[in-house]
């Protein structure tokens, strides 16, 4: 089909050709919405009309945007009875290309992994410096470093940023890179499907960031109605960026669900296949039904702003609260699709990094299981203030603090785990213990807040921002810069800098641990969160969380500066430099396009260290 | 948690074990410890409170606290331990462990059953109280105040007086209240820090909370969902006056033509003024 002289289309689409049409489509719509849509009727709400031409020119963007990157070829070849040619699959999985391929809609999963994990790192960039912005007003008690209305959208942004970036900080970089090679698959089930996945969340970010130029996301990260019904333009950037991103977290979830399910090596049976696997499809296969209702949440939302619909204002007979649920069914279930696969992957770690085997592999599955089970009966703990039933209160406060036992699972297997073990003293070990010590604190003050009586004090207050911030980022980011240095000889052949590695995790975690204690002083003495501006009484705390919050930055830097250094200049990395048993470290490094010459066969499950003993 | 060896050999008991050993005694010098520090600087923290609730949320935070006090001490007394011992460092694994423990049923149930009572003494502590809570909204002697929410500040309505409406709130001390809460414009919550009662308030609903305050003094209401610009300021002080000073304060205050509508015709339009100005400053 392609002529001697002309590429074929599907070799001129790349990342620049997508941003190309992707602007020209959102220029054009919005012309023609400007000049085609008929003017408001007297008494319909404020801004409809730019509502809609905001929300038109974004879904066109994202049409072009995908259309521009390629995405839609393979389906339209389909319809058309052509499917791909081998050669044609294989320059879609980047043989030969060199560094081009990231540029690409590129379907091999380490190139989606790399990918995955420079967006990670770029987000966690943006949102980082957004909350020094936030630390820094905070810094006095009558803050005024920045004005009300961009400090409500700094904090915004900064939370659903950090919340998206966590959601692929594990399941991205490493479930795509690593998880296949470590089943003995040659590729995802669907690769099509994975770029796919990887694309949509570029195509997310640029809503976001022109919502930020047309009044921002003033709401918080949860983005309430009908807060967000009277919020300016920027709104409709939130609610684009989030239906893109719902799309893309199903996408993902389908894809690696169905490649663990149908395509782990022969003799991987579930007893043999490496926790971080059951963490990783505990994660995704929870976001399956999370996410389309947080897809749906959006569209009433954007709906009542553009259409005049009222699912949630209640002037018109709409609630609030039907939001607050809707969102609330995709936010609880959704902290441990974070948590769960940075905790796995720490679990991958401590038989390495202790000479030992996994203590008890069975409570490990039982606890990740029954946390991936309860978290989608105890979302109506966020609500427990909001009077929407004050009945069921007792109900969810029951299944949240069940929850404990099966997390307390999970802290079992660690601690049975390095219990009498040689420690051997690397960056990823130190995390394992910085998370018992992190997530302890985060658990326990969970414990307070899923307590109704007293989540009438704390609930609303920074006692809760300092909460999910000890669990997220000193659980889950731990786990996930743990993994990083864990895995990237793998991932680039060469080792992370140790001397870097070390001096970034101090820095982070001490820094962690001094802007949390301050937030928890200040939440407990009664700081609301989402404040700009704050009484004399709470200087003190929020002065030692800002300082903090500096030191933290620093060990980013550091660690920031580990990776690109290590990339570069690392040393070059043996197969198999932590002298592992799971399958990615038999592959030779860089690892070939279609990983193995034969596909491994799997005997026993990879925690066999030590002399073995029957089990007791 | 036990070692497998000491129940294999009938001559070592648990505490011949150095590890074990090491491990018992941690836990019981730092249960105390973490248990007293984390209830004592909390409590101290949340401030004296100035009704019962608020005590009875204090003395919660004491329970939870000494209940997961040995969880924390044993989690951290291994992780001490483990690291008290000859770390390895270098590039090459240390020597593979002997003891490979894979499994230890015994250990399992244990640590299962007691997080399980742990688990369900908290869940159980916490409804007794919460029962309590709710049954106090159903007093018929309390005072009825109507609060209202509007961007950014808070309307105090004094149902018994005809017609009085502050925007700082004025309470009997030792007097039961029944706050019912709701908002004209967006959701705020209504929360007296120093008495620990909390609630949203809703446009279109009316929610509830009650509470004695106890204690003399001056203390804040805050908002703690975010409203919208001025979120922060929303915030005014309570004055919790004897039956004297709060007759006297109510003597000066002015009536408004008030028929005895617990919530006036103020709500407009969801995008009312105040949403324009708000929106069209910034479009």
């Amino acid at each position: 089909m392609s002529t001697t002289k002309r590429k074929p289309l599907i070799e001129r689409l790349n990342v620049f050709t997508a941003f190309f049409f992707g602007a020209l489509f959102a220029i054009v719509s919005w012309r023609l919405a400007l000049t085609y849509l008929p003017m408001d009727g007297e008494h319909a709400p404020l801004f409809t009309r730019e509502d809609k031409i905001t929300l038109i020119s974004m879904i066109s963007w994202f049409v072009g945007f995908m259309f521009g990157i390629g995405a839609l070829i393979g389906p339209f070849r389909w319809v058309a009875g052509k499917d791909l040619t081998h050669e044609e699959n294989m320059y879609y999985a980047g043989k030969d290309m060199g560094l081009k391929r990231y540029f690409r809609y590129t379907t091999d999963h380490k190139v989606v992994g790399i990918q995955y994990l420079v967006i990670t790192m770029i987000i966690f960039g943006i949102a980082g410096i957004l909350a020094m912005l936030i630390r820094s007003n905070l810094g006095s008690p009558e803050g005024g470093l920045i004005n009300p209305q961009a400090y409500n959208s700094i904090v915004g942004t900064h939370g659903i940023l950090m919340i998206v970036g966590a959601i692929i900080m594990v399941t991205g970089p490493f479930g795509n890179y690593i998880m296949p090679i470590m089943i003995g698959a040659r590729d995802m089930a669907f690769p099509r499907l994975n770029a796919l996945s990887f694309w949509l969340i570029v195509a997310a970010a640029v809503p976001l960031i022109w919502g930020q130029f047309i009044g921002g996301i003033s709401t918080g990260w949860t983005a309430y109605n009908p807060l967000a019904g009277q919020s300016p333009l920027g709104m409709n950037g939130y609610i684009m960026y989030i239906c893109i991103f719902a799309l893309s977290t199903m996408v993902a979830g389908a894809n690696i669900t169905t490649t663990v399910i149908k395509m782990r090596a022969k003799g991987m049976t579930w007893n043999r296949t490496p926790i971080f696997i059951h963490g990783v499809v505990a994660s995704v296969a929870l976001a399956l039904p999370a996410f389309p209702t947080f897809f749906l949440s959006q569209v009433m939302s954007g709906m009542d702003r553009a259409l005049g619909t009222n699912f949630y204002n209640p002037q018109g007979g709409g609630s609030g609260w039907l939001y607050e649920h809707l969102f609330w069914l995709m936010g609880h279930p959704e902290v441990y699709v974070i948590l769960i696969p940075a905790v796995a992957a720490l679990m991958e770690m401590a038989p390495v990094f202790t000479r030992r085997p996994l203590y008890s592999f069975t409570v490990a599955v039982v606890g990740i299981a029954g946390i991936a089970g309860l978290s989608v009966l105890v979302w109506a703990h966020h609500m427990y203030m909001s009077g929407w039933a004050p009945l069921l209160n007792a109900p969810f406060m029951l299944t949240t603090e069940l929850i404990s036992i099966p997390t307390g699972m999970l802290f079992l297997v660690l601690v049975g785990t390095i219990w009498r073990g040689r420690v051997w003293a690397t960056m990823p070990m130190l995390s394992i213990y910085a998370l018992l010590w992190n997530f302890l604190i985060g658990g326990v003050t969970g414990i307070y807040l899923s307590d109704v009586p007293a989540d009438a004090s704390f609930h609303g207050s920074m006692y809760v921002t300092a909460h999910f911030h000890y669990t997220l980022m000193g659980a889950g980011l731990t786990g996930a810069i743990a993994s990083l240095v864990y895995w990237f000889p793998k991932m680039t052949g060469r080792m992370f800098d140790k001397k870097l590695s070390w001096i970034g995790f101090w820095l982070v975690q001490i820094g962690f641990n001094v802007t949390f204690m301050g937030m928890f002083a200040v939440g407990l003495a009664g700081q609301p969160r989402r404040v700009s501006v704050f009484d004399e009484m709470f200087n003190f705390g929020n002065q030692i969380a800002t300082g903090g919050a500096y030191v933290i930055m620093a060990g980013m830097l550091v660690f920031l500066a580990g990776v690109i250094h290590s990339w570069k200049h690392g040393q070059v990395a043996p197969m198999n430099p932590w002298h592992a048993k799971t399958i990615e470290w038999t592959v030779p490094n860089p690892v070939p396009l279609e990983n193995f010459e034969t596909l491994p066969e799997v005997h026993d499950d990879p925690y066999s260290y030590g002399k073995q003993k029957e089990s007791v | 948690m036990t070692d497998i060896q000491a129940h294999t050999k009938k001559s070592s008991r648990w505490w011949d074990k150095k590890d074990v050993r090491q491990t018992a005694i941690l836990t019981v010098v730092l249960t105390p410890i973490i248990g007293y520090l984390a209830s004592e600087v909390q409590v101290r923290l949340m401030g004296p409170p100035a009704s019962q609730v608020m005590k009875t949320t204090e003395n919660l935070m004491y329970i939870f606290t000494w209940a997961a006090a040995p969880v924390m001490a044993i989690v951290f007394a291994i992780a001490i331990v483990s690291l008290s011992g000859k770390l390895h460092y270098g590039d090459n694994p240390p020597p593979e462990a002997d003891h490979a423990i894979r499994n230890s049923s015994k250990t399992n149930i244990v640590w299962v059953t007691l997080s399980a009572i742990l688990c369900l003494f908290a869940v159980v502590g916490g409804m007794v109280v919460l029962q309590h809570d709710n049954e106090s909204i159903l007093d018929d002697a309390a005072v009825d105040i109507n609060v209202t929410g509007q961007q950014w500040v808070w309307n105090y309505d004094y149902p018994d007086t005809e017609g009085v409406r502050s925007q700082e709130l004025h309470l009997v001390v030792n007097k039961p209240v029944v706050f019912h809460v709701t908002a004209i414009d967006v959701k705020h919550s209504f929360w007296i820090v120093e008495m620990g009662v909390k609630v949203d308030a809703n446009p279109g609903a009316i929610t509830e909370v009650a509470v004695n305050p106890n204690k003399l003094g001056v203390f804040n209401v805050r908002c703690a969902e975010l409203c919208g610009l001025l979120h922060s300021y929303m915030q005014n002080k309570v004055y919790v006056q004897t039956q004297a000073d709060y007759d006297k304060w109510l003597s000066t205050q002015p009536r408004r033509d008030y028929p005895g509508n617990p919530f006036p015709q103020e709500n407009g339009d969801m995008k009312t003024q105040d949403a324009t100005e708000q929106k069209g400053g910034n479009a």
